[in-house]
């Protein structure tokens, strides 16, 4: 019987381990197999993963567990391969690879390596970077490269996929087939494609994870303000891409936005659940270690020459997230950092955000004159934060009756319940009458 | 100290469909339940059987052989646990936090009977 001290050493290597290696598994399954097999690689793993669940409470942690859901998984694939009947190229491979290892059970690993060994792990984080770049072919819509990457790299079920995004289990799981139909039909699989070709598959990844985390960051209705599992599995991709073989300064500068916004999630809410502004948080509840990582990628993303959004994007964020204060924020750098994105990536939803900074620079009167410009934006009519960043400069300026009038505009809108709460509370505060009142 | 055998009951399919986080969620949930018993010094054994329904054997002689006992329902023994409690009370209280519960399962709580002593 093993020690207390060991059983929680062991607990501790257990933790996320699901998580973490079940996309890694379809990855490496998914190669073994051939990318038609996908549907049966995500089978094979899901299996593992219960048989695990099932005897690891009563039998105790393997000394290897990592090693025992590769095996297992192996197995039921090598199982399905015979039983089904499936011959290709790749599993008629696999199965005299089995024949060498006495037929069954790949125990030894040979041929095809187990967890922990380096070289394996190299292999690993390939199989999985094929994945993504598979998964986020440009050919697919954004949702569905969105989805997609979250189901078989990320490990969400269709079911947490929709809470995520606020939709019907049955929309995605159609998306699912749809689009994994779509890639059968268009032959899309895992070899990496070079040059201009590669390139494109790069974007059209760093779309989709940027998407991801935005999901994540601030969701656009429902009880919760943020969700963390989408941010910090939007960032692992992120780091998977930039740290690879194919990264670019670009991937880097995607990286360090999301570590720095990441970083001020624990900030964001208080112990009751409720809201607080960027200007009111508490930076010592900053995560440092993000922070550092954010910083560190935010070197290795100025090695190009090129100067994405996402550079801008992270320049900004490195500002906030390097302010000791709110009062210390360089709002000038910043400006000069919002014209430039204007520039390379203009949005409505970045003029936005560039008003609230121009009212920091030239004062509260321009800031309102840049924001009532985008009144007519037609993608900003139903965004919450405009009439919200309008009502908080007139409250600045003094003028409550309008800010008021605004606040209950925003409320009108889609949002988060906590985002809510806080424009009734900002609403109430305008109106003179306790927040008790709602 | 009396032993009581933890007969945990349920449909196995019950994890079928969760995603790796549930799946996770769900195991350290056990393990944390696994590792209080061991951490009380109060674990005898466990043991996971097979989902199959396995076989049952009745009558002398030529004995008939049939599937079961439980084919008829998704209900199956999954498992035991034997452990080490003052009396029932002590035994249930043991159980009551066992994640079996939470995902449906039921444990039957039986006392195992001692060896008379001469």
């Amino acid at each position: 019987m093993q020690t207390s001290a060991q059983t929680q050493k062991t607990g501790e290597l257990v933790d996320h381990l699901f998580r973490n290696r079940a996309g890694q598994m379809v990855a490496h399954l998914t190669r073994l197999l051939g990318p038609e097999h996908l549907d049966l690689a995500e089978e094979v793993v899901q299996e593992a993963l219960l048989k695990a669940l099932q005897s690891w409470p009563y039998n105790d942690i393997p000394e290897n567990p990592t090693g025992w859901l590769f095996q297992v998984a192996r197995n039921a694939a090598l199982d399905a391969v015979r039983h089904r009947n499936l011959v290709n190229r790749k599993t008629s491979e696999l199965m005299a690879l089995a024949e060498m290892d006495g037929g069954s059970i790949f125990t030894s690993g040979r041929g095809l390596g187990l967890p922990g060994d380096p070289d394996f792990e190299e292999q690993l984080r390939d199989d999985e970077l094929r994945m993504v770049l598979m998964c986020c072919h440009p050919g697919l819509s954004r949702d569905a490269r969105v989805a997609l990457s979250l189901k078989t790299v990320g490990g969400f079920s269709a079911r947490e996929i929709a809470k995520a995004f606020l939709c019907e289990e049955a929309a995605i799981a159609q998306r699912l087939v749809r689009a994994k139909r779509q890639m059968h039909e268009e032959a899309i699989g895992l070899e990496l494609p070079s040059g201009k070709d590669l390139a494109q598959r790069l974007d059209s990844a760093l779309e989709a994870i940027y998407l991801m985390f935005n999901e994540g960051y601030a969701a656009q209705s429902g009880p919760e303000l943020f969700r963390k599992d989408l941010c910090d599995e939007a960032l692992r991709l992120a780091k998977l891409l930039a740290d690879s073989s194919v990264g670019t300064p670009q991937a880097h500068a995607l990286v360090a936005l999301l570590a720095f916004q990441a970083a001020r999630l624990p900030a964001r809410l208080d112990s009751h659940g409720e809201m607080i502004l960027l200007e009111d948080q508490d930076r010592g509840l900053w995560d440092q270690e993000l922070l550092s990582s954010g910083f560190r990628h935010f070197g290795l993303s100025a090695e190009g020459t090129e100067i994405s959004s996402y550079h801008l994007q992270a320049a900004i964020a490195a500002i906030h997230a390097g302010a000791a204060t709110e009062a210390d924020t360089d709002w000038e750098k910043m400006l000069d950092l919002y014209d430039q994105l204007m520039e390379v990536g203009p949005s409505p939803v970045v003029a936005l955000n560039r008003a609230v900074v121009v009212s920091k620079v030239k004062g509260t009167a321009d800031g309102l004159t840049e924001l009532r410009s985008l009144a007519e934006e037609k993608s900003l009519r139903n965004y919450y934060l405009l009439p919200a960043a309008e009502a908080s400069l007139l409250l600045q300026m003094g003028d409550r009756g309008e800010a008021a009038k605004l606040f209950r505009e925003a409320l009108k809108r889609p949002c988060s319940e906590p985002e809510k709460r806080l424009l009734v509370r900002r609403w109430a505060e305008c109106e003179a009458i306790g927040p008790c009142f709602y | 100290m009396p032993s009581y055998m933890l007969l945990l009951h349920g449909d196995p399919s019950a994890y079928k469909n969760m995603s790796p986080q549930e799946g996770q969620k769900a195991l350290q949930k056990f393990l944390a339940w696994r590792e209080k018993l061991r951490a009380q010094k109060v674990l005898v054994g466990s043991a996971k059987l097979k989902d199959e329904p396995g076989k049952v054997i009745r009558g002398a002689g030529q004995p008939r052989v049939t599937d079961g006992p439980y084919s008829e329902t998704k209900e199956v023994v999954g498992g035991y646990f034997t452990i080490e409690a003052r009396d029932y009370d002590a035994a249930l209280a043991q159980s009551r936090d066992c994640p079996h519960l939470e995902y449906g399962g039921t444990i039957e709580v039986r006392e195992v009977e001692p060896v008379p002593s001469a």
